[in-house]
């Protein structure tokens, strides 16, 4: 064992179907994210940040995208000789292979690998949220209270606390109960899907949760409780900052909107915890005289010769002379054509808007989504 | 383009663009919101396939080594080829002498190794997207020693005086060359860009040392003219021919026409360079921005107008800036206006504070400098 060794295992193979379009043909961690990251980027810059050397990219549902986006990973620093980033999608063996079938599952598959890295500790991250941690205030946590896992956890509206999982604890925040998604949660503090273990620990009940064949091979269903029945020395970790699941068309459009306010706490501008994205290359943008462009995030290769206000544009996307885009999320390569308006829509990569089409109207309550085939209303 | 050399080699006209040239070279002038001129040269070469590049960086090399770093941002990181800087030595050929000849003699075994036969010269402080693979095929269906790259310039108001002039037989075989002083509306103007055989570079280069007649290659050139077989090609594009900081001014205004946009930053490949991690820009509520080139990270809060705005810019409100060139990272308090001016890369102008120049002489602050109102 390499003393105080962290080896992080990135979960990115979820499929996030009540995103809709958005991940037909891509994994949720590719998705993008405001104006030209990919969702999978807020962990990966977050545990470059962090001085995390290896890290491990468990990928399953239609990994293309996320593949090439990621590629050796030079963006975040992670094309090292030694250690580095690992893209690890299920495998064949002597005995058959399979999907991964749980989140417990993939990490379990990969035992060779992280033995191989021989780390002290294992973090475990999903590519499914947009946040900044230095996860080095978990790990001083986790090692000061000498635990075996430590989870980091974040109050939630009290509303929304029954799509989580949620984690009651004791006075030193030890952790006493999981609940799983509950109708009637006891506190707000829920599980950020963000596990700080000693592998030694985890290793053991990896084997014994793939022996249980009722298991489902979750770690927040089966593995973490099957943990805290042993008797397992367990915590959780208070965070606070911005966190956000982006699970539904509508939170995704919210969540870009966020970032409009110049003093969202996410702060991207901050150039001590930079997101590091693949780079396209592109041109500046062009704003051209006779365009109205406000409260808006706009990225590179754009041309904007109408009106915007308060939307994302993404890269290269073209708005005509006379048309209008208000209260939207315009993902790259869209051309909005002359006279046409867009209100409270996410348009999907490479859509055109023929010219004088009407989507949405000012102050409409619901969110559109539209791609070259059709339009979903939420 | 396989057995061909890039090789860019600038010259010194770094006096001529006063403070934005202290701390760095000619070819490292910011350029098009979040470009360096060299970018041009290097990118177009790369995306017309030359796989091997040369960089002569010139003494103020800390700006140069900053940007290229090992190539990376034109995939020139190779283990097989890839990008060569030659910084420079001081060596008996070199001491106490100009010009571009003792340079390459001092580099003489690179080029007697190397596989390629062909050498692609290039001055990176004129921007033109030429097309490098159709002029190296009339360099070599001609089995010329030497072709130049010219533009038919159309000069009525004298804009090109002191470029490059040459002129051509009918067969576009080199008569003269020297520098135009604007006596003809219209003149050939060699864009610095040329390919020479290995051999006869080679041989240039050695001649010109022995004789002791030359201090340039292109001086070289001329004296041998009638020994070589040398040739024009032509090249019908947009030309940006930087020589000093007017020139330079209006290189970067230019961009805001998209014809000239378009064949610059699209025509023939993109334009790569050292990515900078900047997220989107922002507008917010009292931003209003009209007819202006807006790199990312900016956050603009105040009116642009006819301007180039480079990564990471801040305009509060109430600031107006027009017709200037705001570089990296420099910050426009509120209500401060900027006309007709060029920043350099973090220049602060503090709130209130009122600087113009004109459009024939832009304003220039320097790197880092602040300017308050007393």
């Amino acid at each position: 064992m390499i003393e105080n060794k962290v080896v992080a295992m990135l979960l990115a193979g979820g499929q996030g179907s009540r995103l809709k379009e958005l991940t037909k043909k891509i994994a949720k961690p590719a998705v993008p994210f405001g104006g030209k990251y990919r969702i999978i980027d807020f962990a990966l810059s977050n545990a470059a940040n962090s001085g995390i050397e290896d890290i491990g990219i468990l990928t399953q549902y239609k990994p293309f995208l996320l593949n090439s986006h990621i590629g050796i990973g030079s963006a975040w620093d992670y094309d090292r000789n030694i250690g580095g980033l690992r893209i690890l999608p299920p495998f064949t063996s002597e005995d058959g292979g399979r999907w991964y079938t749980g989140t417990a599952n993939a990490v379990f598959e990969n035992i060779d690998y992280i033995d191989e890295q021989d780390p002290e500790y294992v973090l475990i991250l999903s590519g499914d949220h947009i946040y900044k941690m230095d996860y080095n205030e978990l790990l001083d946590y986790h090692k000061k209270n000498n635990a075996d896992v430590s989870i980091a956890v974040m109050e939630v509206p009290w509303d929304e606390a029954s799509r989580f999982g949620i984690i009651n604890v004791d006075e030193d925040n030890k952790i006493i109960e999981f609940e799983e998604k509950p109708d009637n949660p006891k506190n707000n503090m829920a599980s950020m899907g963000i596990y700080m273990f000693k592998w030694e620990v985890l290793r053991k009940y990896l084997i014994k949760d793939d022996e249980n064949p009722d298991s489902d091979n979750d770690f927040g269903k089966n593995v973490l409780p099957l943990m805290l029945a042993d008797g397992n020395k367990m915590f959780a970790w208070v965070f606070e900052g911005y966190w956000k699941d982006v699970g539904t068309v509508r939170s995704y459009w919210e969540a870009n909107m966020d970032l409009l306010d110049h003093n969202n706490t996410l702060n991207l501008y901050d150039k001590d915890w930079r997101i590091y994205t693949r780079s396209r290359n592109l041109p500046p943008q062009y704003i051209a005289r006779g365009s109205d462009i406000k409260e808006s995030l706009v990225n590179e290769g754009c041309y904007v010769m109408g009106e915007v206000k308060r939307s994302i544009l993404f890269s290269d996307v073209i708005i005509e002379a006379g048309a209008i885009v208000k209260d939207s999320v315009i993902l790259s390569n869209c051309v909005i054509k002359k006279g046409a308006k867009i209100y409270n829509s996410v348009i999907l990569e490479g859509v055109n808007i023929e010219e004088d089409k009407i989507i949405g109207e000012e102050g409409d309550s619901h969110i559109y989504m539209v791609s070259d085939k059709n339009i979903i209303m939420e | 383009m396989e057995k061909c050399l890039g090789v860019i080699s600038a010259g010194n006209l770094e006096n001529n663009f006063g403070a934005l040239c202290i701390h760095r070279p000619v070819y490292m002038l910011p350029y098009g919101g979040r470009y360096r001129l060299m970018d041009f040269s290097v990118s177009n070469m790369v995306n017309n396939g030359i796989k091997t590049i040369v960089v002569y960086t010139g003494e103020k090399i800390r700006s140069t080594m900053d940007h290229i770093e090992n190539g990376r941002p034109w995939d020139l990181d190779r283990r097989f080829k890839g990008l060569i800087l030659f910084p420079p030595i001081t060596h008996v050929y070199t001491s106490n002498k100009y010009g571009d000849i003792p340079q390459f003699y001092s580099t003489m075994d690179f080029y007697e190794t190397v596989r390629e036969d062909t050498i692609f010269l290039n001055h990176p402080n004129i921007i033109a997207k030429v097309d490098l693979k159709a002029a190296f095929k009339y360099f070599k269906d001609t089995d010329a020693d030497i072709t130049f790259i010219y533009k038919t310039q159309n000069d009525p108001w004298g804009e090109f005086v002191n470029c490059e002039k040459i002129s051509l037989d009918k067969d576009n075989n080199l008569e003269t060359m020297g520098m135009n002083l604007g006596t003809e509306k219209e003149f050939n103007m060699f864009i610095r860009s040329a390919f020479i055989k290995k051999e006869v570079f080679i041989r240039l280069v050695k001649e010109a040392i022995e004789k002791g007649d030359s201090d340039y290659l292109q001086d070289a050139i001329v004296r041998n003219k009638d020994k070589y077989k040398i040739n024009g090609f032509e090249f019908q594009g947009h030309v940006e021919n930087i020589r000093n900081l007017k020139s330079f001014y209006d290189a970067n205004l230019n961009l805001l026409k998209k014809d000239i946009a378009r064949e610059l930053f699209y025509q023939g490949g993109t334009i790569f360079t050292k990515t900078k991690d900047e997220p989107s820009t922002l507008y917010t509520e009292s931003s209003n921005v009209q007819n202006s080139l807006i790199a990312n990270g900016c956050v603009i809060e105040g009116t642009v107008e006819n301007s180039i705005i480079f990564r990471g810019v801040n305009i509060g409100k109430g600031a107006i800036v027009k017709n200037s060139v705001v570089m990296q990272k420099a910050e426009i308090k509120e209500n401060a206006a900027v006309v007709n001016s060029i920043l350099d890369k973090q220049a602060v102008i503090g709130e209130g504070v009122r600087i113009a120049g004109s459009t024939l002489m832009p304003y220039v602050v320097e790197k880092k400098q602040v300017i308050r109102k007393d």
